[in-house]
């Protein structure tokens, strides 16, 4: 186990920028998603920031700012690896010119996954497209984590109690 | 916010990509998840598969409301679908449909033995949303499709007889669909199981071979009444070289010798089933298959059901038009035979065909060879009875129909179907013994050899 109670190869996985997608809910308990366009995992996973784009995601954005409740699936394509983490308090702010070296990062790992499953860079490209100014970051320390790949062992809490 | 209707992202419905879900729990924690299948039920509802008892399942349980992202494989689109969990089915038509497609989603992403489908969990589509964002041009429009349909609609509209229909479609297939093997299948509704009456691309015609009911693709589409899709090579669904039909089990010793191969490919990566039906009653299948994955989206399935639909129409039509009964008997046939011209020189020079009818299941053999059984076999041995003993050639449908020794099931079976398996089956053992269509439900035994028939219990 890592410090943040991560599996260290789950956790290299997270680093290492695999499909994200990021999920909410308003006061009515109505769900809200979108896919993340980059993702930032710092302090051996304590930290996570992922960026998504404010018009493609304005009730998750809405959600996140009232609720603070946030799950994050981290997911690789070619194995299915998945691991999802959960927090209540998460924290927003605009993305800006010094997060670009992320994203770019994030978007070279995501060509080569995406490509091991059949799809050429430039879907990756298009699926990820953005403008710096259009993005917002959410950041969260994992309250919760559970390892989501399909099988038997789907479901189980790696670490924390709540949720 | 853009109005998009879910016949408008189809494409992102064929789980090339997997779409993923959020849901919400009672205690306010949301849960994200990736969901192998949103399969297409109608223009307001999809159905997810319910394959683990999860997080997802017990929050859906709880609070019905879930969004679901999707993305165009080609495009890169990403389109939301707001839902509603209304049920769950676990038997019939669409979970059959989804188990298929399941099976040929996990087979594609290394996933056998792990996806099983326990439940299609029908949701209501609330809204759909079209996201911003910089999309990929989309792949010209299919076109042609709609002509195929005009073309076979239009062929099967000039045809006159069960054997050029099933040509039709067959023909319409391989002329604008590019499918390279195709079967059409009849319902025996006695036996409940399925037997090939035509076929095209294949190394045998396969005809008269035969498929249970349930069994691979062709068997669920029947059971199921619905159409069945696999996208890519799933050992699930494959048919194995040994099947075995189960009425026959009380004369093991001709089971073997009766088994007529089923012609389909060895390793088929898409198949295509689609049940032909008239009435709301099963006539037969329509199948097509392919050994390249991906070969069968929903817009030839779309086709297909239409096709099927016209081939359900015509086959009822023609049906009803053979079996009424003949107002005036000295009515003329449809086509005026030929002055009959059997050469029926007995000459000593000409070696005889022998044949051999087995009455516990109505098999016959030309010359040591299996040829047919069942109801066709037994229609096959009256004719040459009466032909032997009365030297009769012409017959009518409709004295089969009433003939109590050929034990057809009943009215609704389709004795014109019977009598183009027996054509065929006999056009594959040479043609010395031939049927031909002379009418609308009369036709004329060919034979040109000495017969010498031999019975046994």
């Amino acid at each position: 186990m890592s410090a943040s109670g991560l599996p260290p190869d789950l956790l290299a996985m997270m680093e290492r920028g695999v499909s994200v997608i990021a999920g909410s809910r308003d006061a009515d308990m109505r769900p809200s998603i979108m896919r993340a366009l980059g993702s930032h995992v710092e302090d051996a996973g304590r930290k996570v920031t992922i960026f998504v784009s404010r018009r493609q995601s304005r009730q998750l954005v809405q959600d996140i700012a009232a609720t603070g409740y946030v799950a994050v699936v981290f997911s690789e394509p070619s194995s299915h690896r998945t691991v999802q983490v959960k927090a209540r308090r998460a924290v927003l702010r605009n993305a800006e010119a010094a997060d670009e070296p992320v994203l770019a990062r994030y978007l070279a790992s995501m060509e080569h996954e995406i490509q091991q499953v059949g799809f050429a860079p430039h879907m990756t490209r298009a699926m990820l497209a953005h403008k710096i100014e259009d993005l917002v970051a959410i950041s969260f320390e994992p309250e919760v984590a559970f390892d989501q790949t399909p099988g038997p062992k789907a479901g189980t809490r790696l670490f924390g109690s709540s949720a | 916010m853009n109005t998009t209707e879910l016949g408008d992202i189809r494409p992102c419905l064929e789980g090339a990509i997997p779409a993923v879900m959020a849901t919400c729990a009672a205690d306010g924690m949301p849960n994200v998840a990736y969901i192998s299948q949103v399969y297409y039920v109608d223009e307001q509802h999809v159905a997810l598969s319910f394959q683990f008892f999860n997080k997802t399942r017990q929050n859906i349980l709880a609070n019905p409301r879930a969004t679901v992202l999707v993305i165009h494989p080609q495009t890169a689109a990403f389109y939301r679908l707001h839902i509603r969990y209304l049920r769950t089915e676990t038997e019939g038509p669409l979970f059959e449909g989804m188990k298929a497609q399941l099976a040929g989603i996990a087979s594609h992403t290394g996933m056998q033995g792990v996806f099983r489908l326990l439940g299609s969990d029908v949701y209501e589509v609330e809204l759909i949303e079209a996201l911003e964002g910089e999309p990929l041009p989309g792949p010209p429009p299919r076109s042609g499709m709609l002509t195929a349909v005009r073309r076979c609609s239009e062929r099967l509209a000039r045809c006159a007889s069960l054997d050029e229909a099933l040509n039709s479609v067959l023909a319409t297939l391989s002329d604008f669909m590019g499918v390279r093997h195709a079967m059409v299948l009849m319902l025996d509704s006695a036996a409940q199981r399925l037997y090939t009456v035509a076929s095209c691309g294949y190394a045998t015609s396969g005809v008269g071979s035969e498929v249970g009911m349930g069994q691979g693709v062709i068997g669920v589409a029947a059971r199921e009444k619905t159409p069945v899709r696999i996208t890519h090579m799933t050992t699930a669904y494959l048919y194995s070289q040994a099947m075995r039909s189960s009425f026959e089990a009380n004369v093991p010793d001709i089971e073997v010798v009766t088994e007529i191969p089923y012609p389909g490919l060895a390793e088929p990566h898409s198949q295509l089933a689609v049940p032909v039906l008239s009435a709301g009653r099963l006539l037969g299948v329509l199948f097509v298959e392919s050994p390249n994955d991906l070969e069968f989206g929903f817009e030839d399935e779309d086709m297909l059901v239409a096709m099927a639909g016209h081939l359900g129409a015509a086959i009822d039509l023609m049906h009803a038009s053979t079996e009424a009964p003949e107002t005036d008997s000295h009515a003329r046939p449809a086509i005026r035979p030929e002055p009959v011209e059997v050469p029926r020189r007995q000459s000593q020079t000409e070696r005889a065909i022998h044949l051999r009818h087995f009455s516990a299941n109505d098999s016959v053999f030309l010359d040591d060879a299996y040829l047919i059984k069942g109801v066709a076999g037994a229609i096959l041995w009256k004719l040459l009875k009466d032909f032997v003993r009365h030297g009769r050639t012409e017959f009518s449908n409709r004295e089969l129909r009433l003939d109590t020794s050929i034990r057809l099931p009943d009215v609704t079976d389709n004795l014109e179907a019977r009598l183009v398996l027996l054509r065929r089956r006999l056009a594959e053992h040479g043609p010395h013994l031939r049927i031909e269509k002379t009418g609308r439900g009369r036709f004329r035994l060919v034979v040109l050899r000495p017969v010498v028939l031999d019975e046994t219990p």
